[in-house]
């Protein structure tokens, strides 16, 4: 087969068996792979209404057609599960090489079921899959397990794990491969470490096949120098996410002290520039070209921190957010996050809300905004439950309501929200409030025309609901169809594919020719499959916290003050959502919509 | 002589070099059977590249009691932007170490002797194989002609040994 290995991995932790079963290939015809083919598998893998925590509940494992191919970014793994954080839709994609192992080791998908009745490590090498016992690993460190499985298992398996954040199911405890690459978000490593699953480890020295291997390369080798390797692309190699400091300090909408200003004082000591001070190299994923990762090395504490990131998110988050200038401190939290298996993004939330709770006087968490020492102290309390870790642990939303204080967590749907303020990047609150897993900026980015290109002014809401929804790469940022599409093949966001470019990689996998307005149809079916998913599992209603664009909730200094969506466009716009997508005011798909999408399930 | 470098100072890992080696010479991408290899060290970054010096080195010709590794004229050239371009020219002419494999018995001397463990028995055939420079237009470097990193790359060295025709 072509692309595809045609071939799915079921291992069930409970009975210590595994079984391969052939990919549904009807369903790659209709979802592509990745997300879209993830997203079909939960919908008949989770049985309605089941409790995350089951052992019942499965987590997916995903590749997209294209990896293990020279199609460039398109190495991303994305696993997925009903998230016990959200209790809705969780898929989360990372780079580094463990999709395209798998794809070598003969598997498009893994689907883990059952519990462990100890902890294990499952090692998976081309057709042999072994149950082996973790006792020895338990408790290691993210890049110690990887390291471990290396010299036990196979020198050059790929190894995707959890840390000891992961072990206590720490609601936003992540997974980790390559070390420094993570599926982050909602809660997958709690998941895993609830299954006694601590990791998987996988090598393969089978063959991608792609049919005319010499004419793909001729092709893949157009693509690459007309689309990959240009300008457009450039600030991804160059600079990387660090870039995004200084553009969405500027906008006044960078989170500041727990969202209490949208423009940080010491951003220039956490910007772009202060990073390229400390960049020993820059990095790859798996076939990629332009190669965004930027490995640092300065000192905190007398000691030595190195590694790869942080990425933007994490220095808003972590950085700006709790208030942190110090950039050893924030490259020490970011290492302690990785090495833990803590998602940075929802840690460095939940950290300036302590902070927040703190310097209100309502508890005293002894943490306080800038204040360096105690706060690297806080991944490591998190992973263990220790201390202020086991209240930490709580997420951001039961933190604060805890407290008495609901309206000071920022999040959506129990999901706390990325490093763009929606005060100064208005797109952004509808495209939080949207977002098919909660509070997330990689479903559609209006920060893209809002405050990087300059392209949109950043304090209307004029055109933006239509492009949330279907914007793509060659017109504005783009929106949920067209992410839907691009992150099943799965291409990385830093590669600004567009749908024409899309529909020429399509068609060898296909064997006919796309057009875009037919590839943008397959990313609307997606993401109307999503909703169906979140409808059955009972999702949430669309919100976000008041202050972020309630009047009363405008900043009164920096760039973007006095700035506010306003209660009336908010809700409007939220109206204007659903009638736009063809839903009810329930935001269920009406018939005639899934049908002319040719979604192939329903409620 | 003609043969190809990865330089580990700008070598980002990526691994594209080996994907489109695999897919000219194995039909399909299958890295683990590439005939040059960059180790990463996801740790510490830091990488090693394993290329064929080829005439440059000749030990594995040196070893084979088969006479298997017989030395080809080629002419190289390659696709894109790359830094040797500028000195090397368009093509470069020169000698290039092949398998014979109507000759080659899998015996494994050479395995041992290749200083850049880069020669290897095949998963799926018992000879041996190793770069051949895809008969001129390497394709390692076409797949790193990316302007941003550039860090495979073609080099010539003067020959310390007389090359042997076939």
């Amino acid at each position: 087969m072509d692309f595809y290995q045609g071939r799915v991995l079921r291992i069930d932790l409970s009975k210590g068996t595994t079984a391969v079963e052939p990919l549904n290939m009807e369903w790659a015809q209709l979802y592509v792979g990745g997300k879209g083919l993830l997203l079909r598998y939960l919908w008949d893998e989770v049985p309605p209404k089941l409790d995350p925590w089951s052992p019942d509940a499965p987590i997916i494992l995903m590749t997209g057609p294209f990896a293990g191919t020279t199609v460039t970014t398109a190495s991303r793994l994305v696993v997925g599960a009903k998230s016990p954080v959200t209790g809705i839709l969780n898929d989360s994609y990372v780079g580094g090489s463990f999709a395209p192992e798998l794809k070598f080791a003969g598997y498009d998908a893994v689907i883990i079921k059952g519990k462990a009745a100890k902890p294990t490590v499952v090692t998976i090498k081309d057709d042999v899959v072994a149950f082996v016992p973790a006792d020895n690993y338990w408790g290691m460190m993210t890049s110690a397990v990887e390291a471990a499985l290396r010299a036990d298992f196979d020198a050059n398996a790929k190894v995707l794990s959890i840390g000891p954040a992961g072990e206590k199911k720490v609601p936003w405890a992540c997974l980790s491969t390559d070390q420094y690459h993570k599926a982050g978000r909602a809660g997958h490593g709690a998941l895993m470490g609830d299954k006694n699953l601590k990791a998987i480890a996988v090598r393969g020295t089978g063959t991608v096949s792609v049919g005319d291997p010499k004419a793909f390369l001729e092709l893949l080798y157009k693509i690459h120098t007309d689309y990959v390797l240009t300008d457009d692309n450039l600030w991804a190699h160059e600079e990387g996410t660090p870039v995004l400091v200084d553009v969405v300090n500027g906008g006044g909408a960078i989170p500041t002290r727990n969202w209490s200003a949208g423009q940080f004082e010491g951003a220039d000591k956490i910007n772009s520039e202060a990073f390229q001070k400390i960049r020993i190299k820059k990095r790859a994923c798996f076939q990629c070209s332009i190669s965004c990762r930027n490995f640092h090395e300065t000192t905190f504490a007398g000691e030595t921190v190195r590694g790869e990131g942080p990425e933007y998110e994490t220095i808003a988050l972590c950085g700006a957010n709790c208030g942190i200038d110090d950039i050893g401190a924030l490259m020490k939290f970011n290492e302690l996050c990785d090495e833990l298996g803590l998602d940075t993004m929802s840690s460095g939330s939940v950290t300036a809300l302590a902070m927040d709770l703190t310097e209100k006087g309502i508890h005293d968490f002894g943490l306080h905004f800038g204040e360096a020492e105690s706060y690297v102290q806080v991944p490591a309390l998190v992973a263990s439950r220790e201390g202020i870790g086991a209240e930490l642990a709580l997420g951001a939303r039961a933190l604060a309501a805890k407290y008495g204080h609901p309206e000071l967590a920022m999040q959506v749907k129990n999901l706390e929200i990325p490093g763009y303020d929606p005060r100064g990047s208005f797109g952004s609150a509808i495209s939080y409030a949207t977002s098919d897993r909660g509070g997330c900026h990689m479903r559609a980015f209006p920060p893209g025309d809002e405050l990087a290109a300059g392209t949109m002014p950043a304090d209307t809401m004029e055109g933006k609901v239509e492009q949330v929804i279907a914007g793509d790469s060659a017109n504005g940022f783009i929106g949920q169809n067209f992410s839907s599409i691009k992150f099943s093949g799965i291409w990385c966001d830093f590669w600004a594919v567009t749908p024409e470019q899309i529909a020429l990689m399509l068609a060898p996998l296909f064997g006919h020719e796309f057009s875009e307005a037919e590839v943008m149809t397959i990313g609307e079916r997606i993401w109307n499959l999503a909703r169906l998913f979140n409808l059955r599992e009972g999702v949430e209603k669309d919100d976000l916290p008041k202050k972020l664009y309630a009047s009363e909730g405008a900043f009164s200094e920096g760039p973007s003050a006095g700035k506010a969506v306003g209660e009336v466009v908010f809700r409007e716009s939220l109206a204007k959502y659903k009638t736009l997508r063809g839903w009810d005011e329930n935001g269920v798909p009406s018939e005639a919509k899934l049908a002319e999408l040719g979604v192939d399930v329903r409620l | 002589m003609p043969h190809v470098m990865i330089s580990s100072k700008k070598c980002t890992g990526c691994h594209q070099c080996e994907l489109a080696c695999s897919a000219y010479h194995e039909n399909g991408f299958r890295p683990s059977v590439a005939r040059l290899w960059a180790e990463v060290n996801p740790t510490t970054g830091a990488i090693k590249g394993h290329t064929c010096l080829q005439t440059g080195c000749s030990k594995c010709q040196e070893a084979c009691p088969q006479d298997a590794i017989v030395t080809r004229e080629i002419t190289v050239k390659v696709k894109g932007d790359f830094p040797g371009r500028e000195k090397l020219g368009d093509t470069v002419t020169g000698y290039v170490l092949v398998v014979d494999e109507e000759k080659c018995t899998n015996c494994g001397e050479c395995y041992d002797v290749c200083p850049t463990d880069v020669i290897h028995e095949h998963p799926d055939k018992e000879v041996a194989f190793k770069c051949d420079l895809c008969g001129g237009e390497p394709q390692c470097i076409a797949f790193c002609q990316n302007p941003y990193v550039l860090a495979v790359d073609l080099k010539v060295d003067k020959m310390d040994k007389e090359p042997v025709p076939a």
